[in-house]
């Protein structure tokens, strides 16, 4: 009997137990021996009885061919003229070639079926193994992009250390300038006034010998000693002067050389931006004009040296950006509870294109070794941290205006915690 | 490779008629079994839909006995062309001892040609046949149709190919026979060696051919 449940190869021949699977036996030998008009028995080609009665002895007896040999034979008990027995043959062979044609489609079906099955589960397992392979790798990547973020954050923290500690060597530079320049004067004023001290020291002496008034007086005249003590007295105002302002830079200098400072501290926009200035000056000197229009007025609560590296840096900026006749202004004032400090140039502006970018860290259209690119994101990063805002207004070749706002709220805030 | 079965005598053959969808491979069969009278010849089992394409297979079986009294059967497949019947083709194609690829020498079935033919190699590889060694025989059918490649065009691209290449027209049975002979001659070479039907069966090659053909047929054998 055909296993349908296994299916079998469809190429092995079908024996004819397989091809009668499905047939109602009986009703084929009934309709044989009917048509047949005796008694008639199938046996398979080994002699083994199939269907209907073998059991006697036969007379006549037909071969039933299967693919090419005989599969088996129909034989009766009496004899059967030869048409009819071949013909009865005949009729059987169609049913069994119908049935074999069944029963090879349903092979071949169940071997695809089977065969397809298989691919898809190696397919299946060869795909887990892949996705297995890829969750693996994809970890130790995130594990080396982590890595790998963390080693270029701490470069760029340390650069970015870098550009804070640079801009104080900037500022050290143009400071020994703006020191040396009354130093200078202050040196030359002493010299002279020491000199001046040999002349009064020998009046002194005539004194001492007892000349008289007379003579005294002449001496006083013939030395301009009247002169003398005036401008004496002028030299000494001047250095003093002189001494005032190096102290002056000295403590701008000190408040802006603490770029580390986390503690926030009560402090006016306007002074700061004074300080800067003035310690600042050389950087300009000779291309731009600065014009101050300050009126912030109340101190707020900030870390100061920070406020300070801004002005400092938009300021360079706005320097860098002039050729020859530029004119710098910085204003302050509070507008709606919040103080905003301007730096305007008139210098060559910034293409749109570039905009876009000129906060990136890293990002400079100066040359190697002038820029770093990122003063900007230095400042930009104090102001939020001022809980502010930076913005960029510029036309090419008309000039640029950096605007920060920086909330009162906050100092209010700090000022009635303390 | 083919069956040799010790007890009953009986040495089957497959042959497989492989090519693209409608190129004339059940024509071929059909032919054949018009044609050929071997000793032994069984019925052309057709397995196809109504619109004629083959769904599963098409069977012929062809059989003499060797000198010796072997039985020498031949089971003739075609595998259906349609692309989506990959799956019976590669199990039609298993264990094949010989090929015959039938091509549309059509122009507009170039590409069809050279995709069958790239997916017989590739089902070759995956049934586990050697390609290189396996018996091949190539067909461009259909010559009687007007817009086709040119023998010479067909023969600059397949010169370097190691396989025997015909020309046929299966609807008029033109080239048919021509093909199997070709066929039974590189299939006898490999049974040969395996079998030893010369020296142990006095089967040559010549014979083997005129036998399978039939006895009306291996007058003309030339
Ligand atoms: N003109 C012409 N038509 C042919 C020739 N051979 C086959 N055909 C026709 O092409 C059509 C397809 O032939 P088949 O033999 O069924 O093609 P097949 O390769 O078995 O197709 P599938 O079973 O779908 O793979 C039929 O209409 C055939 O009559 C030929 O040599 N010339
Ligand atoms: N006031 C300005 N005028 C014109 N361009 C400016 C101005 N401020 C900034 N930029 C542009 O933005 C870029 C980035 O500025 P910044 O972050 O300070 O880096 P750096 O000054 O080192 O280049 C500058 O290279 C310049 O192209
Ligand atoms: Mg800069
Ligand atoms: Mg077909």
């Amino acid at each position: 009997m055909y296993d349908f449940q296994s299916g079998g190869d469809f190429e092995r021949d079908l024996n004819l137990d397989e091809l009668l699977t499905g047939i109602d036996k009986s009703r084929l030998i009934s309709a044989l021996n009917v048509l047949l008009d005796t008694t008639v028995g199938v046996v398979d080609d080994t002699g083994a009885s199939v269907i209907g009665d073998n059991s006697s002895k036969t007379v006549d007896r037909v071969p039933l061919h299967g693919e090419l040999e005989p599969v088996g034979f129909l034989q009766t008990r009496t004899a059967v003229p030869s048409e009819r027995l071949s013909a009865a043959a005949d009729l059987m062979q169609l049913i069994l070639r119908c049935n074999a044609r069944y029963l090879l489609a349903s092979d071949i079906h169940l071997q695809t079926q089977r065969d397809d099955f298989e691919e898809l589960q190696r397919r299946n397992v060869a795909l887990q193994a892949s996705e297995a392979r890829y969750k693996k790798l994809s970890e130790s990547l995130e594990i080396r992009v982590k890595e790998q973020v963390k080693t270029i954050e701490k470069a760029h923290l340390k650069l970015y250390r870098n550009e804070k500690q640079a801009s104080v060597g900037r500022l050290a530079a143009g400071v020994a300038h703006e020191i040396n320049n009354p130093l200078g004067f202050i040196r030359s004023n002493v010299a002279t006034a020491a000199s001046y001290l040999e002349s009064f020291y020998e009046f002194n002496a005539l004194i001492d010998n007892g000349a008289s008034s007379k003579d005294l007086r002449k001496v006083w005249e013939e030395r301009e000693l009247s002169l003398l003590l005036d401008d004496f007295k002028d030299l000494m105002k001047e250095s003093l002067e002189g001494l005032d302002r190096i102290a002056k830079i000295v403590i701008a200098l000190k408040g802006f050389s603490r770029i580390d400072q986390t503690e926030t501290e009560r402090a006016d926009i306007d002074t700061i931006v004074r300080q800067i200035c003035q310690v600042a000056e050389s950087q300009w000197q000779q291309k731009a004009k600065l014009v101050l229009e300050l009126s912030s007025e109340n101190p707020i609560q900030c870390q100061s040296a920070q406020l300070g590296q801004v002005v400092y840096g938009l300021l360079g900026n706005a320097v860098d950006a002039i050729e020859t006749n530029g004119i710098i202004r910085i204003r302050t004032a509070v507008r709606n509870g919040v103080v905003v400090l301007e730096v305007q140039d008139n210098g060559r502006g910034i293409p749109e294109a570039v905009l876009a970018h000129v906060f990136e860290p890293f990002f400079t259209t100066k040359e190697v070794g002038q820029g770093t690119g990122l003063g900007l994101t230095v400042c930009h990063d104090i102001v939020k941290e001022h809980g502010g805002t930076i913005e960029i207004v510029s036309q090419v070749s008309k000039g640029t205006r950096v605007t920060v706002n920086l909330p009162v709220q906050n100092a209010i805030q700090h000022s009635r915690e303390s | 490779m083919a069956q040799y079965d010790e007890s009953s005598q009986k040495l089957t053959i497959k042959l497989v008629y492989y090519g693209p969808a409608l190129s004339g491979k059940t024509t071929n069969l059909m032919r054949l079994h018009d044609i050929l009278t071997p000793d032994m010849k069984g019925e052309l089992m057709i397995m196809e839909t109504a619109d004629d394409r083959t769904l599963f297979f098409d069977l012929l079986p062809l059989g003499f006995r060797a000198p010796s009294g072997l039985l020498i059967k031949f089971k003739v497949y075609t595998v259906p062309g349609q692309v989506i019947h990959d799956s019976t083709r590669k199990a039609v194609l298993s264990r094949a001892d010989g090929v015959v690829f039938v091509a549309d020498s059509q122009r507009t079935q170039s590409v069809n040609n050279g995709e069958s033919f790239e997916n017989l190699a590739a089902n070759a590889a995956r049934v586990g046949l050697d390609f290189q060694q396996l018996p091949l025989v190539v067909q461009f059918n259909k010559r009687d149709l007007p817009a086709i490649l040119s023998e010479q065009e067909i023969m600059a691209r397949w010169e370097k190919a190691p396989w025997p290449v015909l020309f046929s027209s299966a609807l008029t049975g033109e080239g048919i026979i021509e093909t199997f002979k070709a066929l039974l001659a590189a299939v006898y070479r490999t049974c040969d060696r395996l079998y030893r039907l010369q020296s142990d069966h006095g089967l040559d090659c010549d014979s083997f051919i005129a036998q399978t053909l039939g006895g009306s047929l291996s007058s003309a054998r030339g």
